[in-house]
């Protein structure tokens, strides 16, 4: 069985159990393919939060990436989502 | 009866606490794929900072998505509620709706592997079951 996009990313099980904590309506069902897709966008959104923290970290000149850096790239990231 | 309540809330924490542990883990795990390509460390407290970010991100996610099928008259989430919820940026709209046709692909390729398979199996079992009657009626 091929995985397209190999390492890491969240299993669907997760997923599903983090959406439905938040559902208002015990009737509310997650599709199978919708839950792959939203396992893709919060793998996205954790890469971009770290990519974008490195991206801070390096015109910074700084070691590695600290909450300072990750403090600034945050508003633009929430918008962007 | 106060005490039933307590227990209750008790549970419902835990599972939180477990769930935001599983989140933990997958954002240390994706951090420490990006860290290796871009060569670039990053401080425990960041992981736990992104983790908690994401935890509190599924909240928002999951209401939108409730509150998109239901808009649609639905009570299953599907592809399109997901891909609304991306739409506040070009590219990840792009990524996302690529994604998703890759996944319908897949699943349809797979779901075609599966019926050629039952079907063999159906095959070889009817012959098998002709091959008992004939036998049983002797």
């Amino acid at each position: 069985m091929e995985r397209a996009g190999a390492g890491a990313g969240f299993r669907k099980e997760l997923v599903s159990r983090l959406l439905h904590v938040h559902f208002k309506d015990d009737k509310t069902k997650v599709s199978g393919d919708a839950l792959q897709l939203m396992a893709e966008l919060l793998k996205i959104f954790v890469v971009e939060a770290a990519v974008r923290g490195v991206r801070q970290a390096q015109a910074e000149d700084a070691i590695l990436v600290d909450v300072d850096q990750l403090e600034k790239v945050l508003p633009q990231l929430l918008l962007d989502f | 009866m106060e005490e039933e309540a307590e227990a209750e809330e008790q549970q419902r924490f835990s599972y939180q606490q477990r769930l935001k542990a599983a989140v933990h883990y997958t954002v240390g795990c994706l951090c420490e794929e990006v860290a290796l390509d871009k060569e670039m460390q990053f401080s425990k407290q960041t992981i736990a900072a992104i983790s908690e970010l994401t935890f509190r991100q599924c909240e928002n996610f999951a209401k939108d998505l409730e509150m998109f099928a239901r808009h649609a008259r639905r009570t299953t989430i599907n592809t399109e509620d997901v891909k609304l919820l991306a739409r506040r940026s070009n590219s990840l709209l792009k990524y996302i709706t690529d994604k998703s046709e890759e996944i319908a692909q897949t699943n349809l390729e797979r779901k075609a592997r599966k019926k050629k398979k039952s079907e063999n199996g159906n095959h070889n079992s009817r012959e098998l079951a002709e091959a008992g009657v004939v036998e049983s009626e002797k």
